[in-house]
């Protein structure tokens, strides 16, 4: 058959509409409360909540998440690693990665996300917070190195047993080093990183929407939505006016007492869980009350943390077993618990600390946790029942809750633990570069001794002994805080939509978590 | 005249320098950007980075003298939280907001000032008590109670309009309606009570008396009369076309700068709400400005620098 120049042209106008046609997976369309608060989607930049439920979308560390099973790591951008030594890591990577841009993904890609990303180089300025939270991630990074095509290693100053925790974050994702060098200037770049994730990003629009595409090269699947559209919808009952209109297939953030509205409506369901995030108080040691640790044990033994998590949760999340996780597998410390639910004891603690009534500040914001003030309402009139004189001072901002003064003493707060080791919640929040000690409201010599134990010991014995001593000092003998539950994190949905929900703020996408009706 | 606009043009700059003094103290007292923008759980390291890029761990009367300086030379900052010109992003956002407060404008003037005249035209009659009823409805429901009950009619249970957002020029009808209503209620009751003032002057008895048609009367000296209150209700609604939506753009989701204002004042991203500010107050001034020469238009009196 003979080819002529109209033909083909004519062939060429056909095939057009015929490709568009071909293409009949669906468009998703997310309401969510916030979309980044950074205004940008590079991960070092947005360490947030809403971060972390984005970016596994498209973009992916070396190693991943098992985020429907118990968060544990599986193969990601590398299908093994091994250990060379305490501070050595070596990794095979994945064969055949594409990035968004079409190129496969090399160990020098890996190389650069890990040293001119976020470091800064010849080709691009980086936000001077950029290095100092990847300094934060990786503290002993010396430098990571190709052993050969294929096979990178990872090497840190110091022996560290977390590295492949460290290395599951999202702070370590791969992204192209060659659209690092089209991009005009880092703030392009960090609206839309090229990765390898199973979406591609096609429109950021800061607090409005972020359209990702399907990167239908994905190594893990041909992505089952064709288009997945993320919109900011600030206010809960407009998200969930969007959902029962049609106009959005999923509405995240829902607070507990959207639950029953929404599954009151037949079409829809809300998903969730608790995640890997622990609610707390946190208690300032050198307020003139608190300074006292009877003080501080008599307010965790007078909170009934069952009745709020039945009351305000309705049982839809649990108290942990004390600042820690089941997932952190062998360093969790079993047997042990939150103080327990006992007045008595509470009474007899602040006899025995000759408290006598005088009035400890209760910094609140409006809600920045879920629940938070009517927690709080609770458990000042908890405290009221023992004897103890708290006193509510409502906040506009974190800056504010934390900010020094005669007024602070007690603060909520939370913890998230981004990977399975105690290091990354427990040494992170309370240590001796952690958030209290830099605030200066709590520090413990021996803690932050043990600290070093658990970020620098190779002895897996010596780790969980020290991990159980570091409980017993942060919430028994001289408390830095109070557990109040495990946060958990809802979902709204189209029922007819096959999905799970992570036990993490991420929210999955790909074809092994994604199912539409037929 | 030239007196009269230098002072007006005069107090307009120091209502502007006082409203961004205002805002400075106000906004770097009660929260630290660094800690606000780089989150909650950001290391103190990337704070401090943070801080000192952006000059905020210089003294505060520095920085207000930094920022001001700046200003006078025409540079109104750049986003903290963005990284780009506040002006430049600030700009970006006025269509959307005018997409709404303009046709909410029309709605207000079109809906609010003939329901106003009729009610005082018709003082006591039914007609009068419905547009009163409406007028202290529209009034007294909150804009973001009014906008989700709409919603709740006309997206989730008629499914004629979307619920929010801004795609098309659909998404703008729900938002436009809840911010006219309220409008136009205010200027309806507003012109009743100035048209009625009006009626009851001797002028409007001697010229019925004198046997002026009732349309001639009300057209040619009740309605000039009457338009100077309404006037300054209309001069206050262009003044905050600019930001007038804050409430309205959150409750449907609309980018414009009332959200941006929203968001930038929860960031303490100093640039772009004073540029914001900057901006209101600016239309603000002009407005009230206009409406002045207005005042002399309608009111020869006021030309001439008699009192009314």
């Amino acid at each position: 058959m003979r080819l002529t120049r109209r033909a083909a042209l004519a062939s060429a106008v056909l095939a057009t509409p015929a490709l568009a046609q071909a293409d009949q997976r669906p468009m998703l369309t997310v309401a969510v409360q916030k979309l980044s608060n950074s205004n940008t989607l590079e991960t070092p930049r947005e360490q947030s909540n809403v971060g972390f439920r984005l970016s596994p979308s498209y973009a992916e560390p070396l190693i991943g998440s098992d985020w429907q099973g118990d968060l544990s790591a599986v193969p990601g951008l590398a299908t093994e690693w091994r250990r060379v030594d305490d501070r050595t890591v070596e990794f095979t990577l994945r064969d055949g990665v594409r990035f968004h841009d079409g190129r496969t993904m090399t160990a020098e890609d890996v190389v650069f996300s890990f040293t001119e990303r976020l470091q800064g180089g010849p080709g691009h300025a980086v936000p001077p917070e950029i290095p100092a939270v990847a300094g934060r991630t990786f503290p002993g990074f010396e430098r990571m190195e190709i052993v050969r095509p294929g096979v990178v290693r990872y090497v840190n100053r110091v022996p560290d047993v977390t590295l492949e925790g460290r290395l599951a974050q999202n702070i370590g994702v791969v992204l192209s080093q060659d659209a690092w060098g089209r991009s005009a200037n880092w703030m392009e770049w960090a609206r839309r990183p090229i990765g390898t994730g199973p979406y591609r990003v096609a429109e950021y629009r800061p607090d409005h929407s972020l359209v990702l595409e399907a990167h239908d090269d994905y190594w893990g699947g041909r992505p089952p939505a064709r288009r997945i559209r993320f919109l900011e919808v600030a206010e809960v009952s407009s998200r969930v006016n969007g959902l029962f209109a049609g106009e959005f297939d999923f509405a995240c953030d829902m607070p507990p007492d959207q639950v029953p509205v929404v599954e009151r409506n037949a079409r829809f369901e809300v998903l969730g869980a608790p995640i890997n995030n622990i609610r707390l108080l946190a208690f300032d040691q050198t307020h003139p009350q608190l300074a006292n640790p009877l003080v501080r044990r008599a307010l965790s033994h007078a909170v009934d943390r069952q009745v709020i998590v039945e009351t305000l949760w309705a049982g839809r999340t649990r108290i942990p077993k004390g600042l820690q996780l089941e997932y952190f597998n062998e360093t969790f410390v079993t047997g042990w618990d939150v103080p327990a639910y006992d007045p008595a004891e509470a009474r007899r603690l602040l006899r025995q600390a000759n408290y006598r009534g005088e009035p400890i500040p209760y910094r609140l914001l409006n809600n920045y946790y879920t629940n938070q003030v009517a927690n709080a309402q609770i458990m000042v009139e908890m405290w009221r029942a023992v004897g103890v004189n708290v006193v509510v001072e409502m906040k506009e901002n974190f800056s504010q809750t934390v900010e020094r003064g005669a007024t602070r003493a007690l603060h909520d707060w939370s913890s998230t633990s981004l990977f399975a080791d105690p290091v990354s919640g427990l040494v992170r929040s309370l240590g001796p570069r952690g958030d209290m000690a830099l605030a200066g409201e709590w520090q413990n010599a021996e803690f932050h001794a043990l600290c070093g134990v658990l970020e620098t010991s190779t002895d897996r014995a010596a780790r969980r002994a020290a991990h159980r001593r570091m409980l017993e000092i942060a919430e028994r003998e001289d408390p830095a805080c109070m557990v109040l539950h495990q946060a958990a994190n809802f979902t709204a949905k189209r029922r007819d939509i096959q999905w799970r929900a992570a036990k993490a703020w991420t929210m999955d996408f790909r074809a092994s978590n994604l199912r539409f009706p037929a | 005249m030239l007196r009269f606009l230098t002072l007006r043009l005069v107090r307009a700059v120091l209502t502007i320098a006082l409203v961004v003094t205002f805002a400075f103290v106000v906004l770097r007292l009660s929260g630290d950007p660094a800690l606000l923008i780089m989150s909650v759980d950001a290391p103190p390291e990337a704070v401090a980075a943070f801080r000192k890029a952006w000059g905020l761990d210089e003294p505060l009367w520095q920085q207000y003298l930094s920022y001001f300086g700046a200003i006078a030379s025409g540079d109104l900052g750049r986003s903290m939280r963005d990284g780009r010109d506040a002006i430049v992003l600030v700009g970006e956002r006025i269509p959307a907001t005018l997409a709404l407060t303009v046709p909410a404008l029309l709605i207000k003037l079109g809906l609010g000032i003939p329901a106003g005249v009729y009610a005082a035209l018709h003082r006591n009659s039914w007609a009068d008590r419905l547009v009163m009823f409406l007028a202290v409805a529209g009034f007294t429901v909150p804009s973001f109670v009014l906008g989700l009950l709409l919603v709740l009619v006309f997206a989730v249970q008629l499914g004629w309009l979307p619920s929010g957002g801004q795609d098309s020029w659909r998404h703008a009808v729900l938002p436009v309606i809840t911010m006219g209503v309220g409008g136009a209620a205010v200027l309806a009751r507003f012109t009743r009570s100035a048209m009625l003032e009006v009626l009851g002057q001797s002028y409007i008895r001697t010229a019925s008396a004198k046997g002026v048609p009732w349309a001639q009367v009300v057209r040619g000296h009740a309605l000039p009369n009457a338009a100077i209150p309404t006037v300054t209700i209309i001069g206050f609604m262009v003044g905050s076309l600019i930001a007038g939506a804050v409430v309205v753009e959150s409750v449907f989701s609309w980018p414009g700068v009332g959200r941006l204002l929203v968001v930038a004042v929860a960031n303490r991203d100093l640039a772009v709400v004073q540029c914001i500010l900057l901006l209101v107050a600016a239309t603000m001034v002009t407005a009230n400005l206009v409406v002045d020469l207005l005042y002399g238009a309608l009111d020869p009196r006021l030309r001439r620098g008699g009192s009314r």
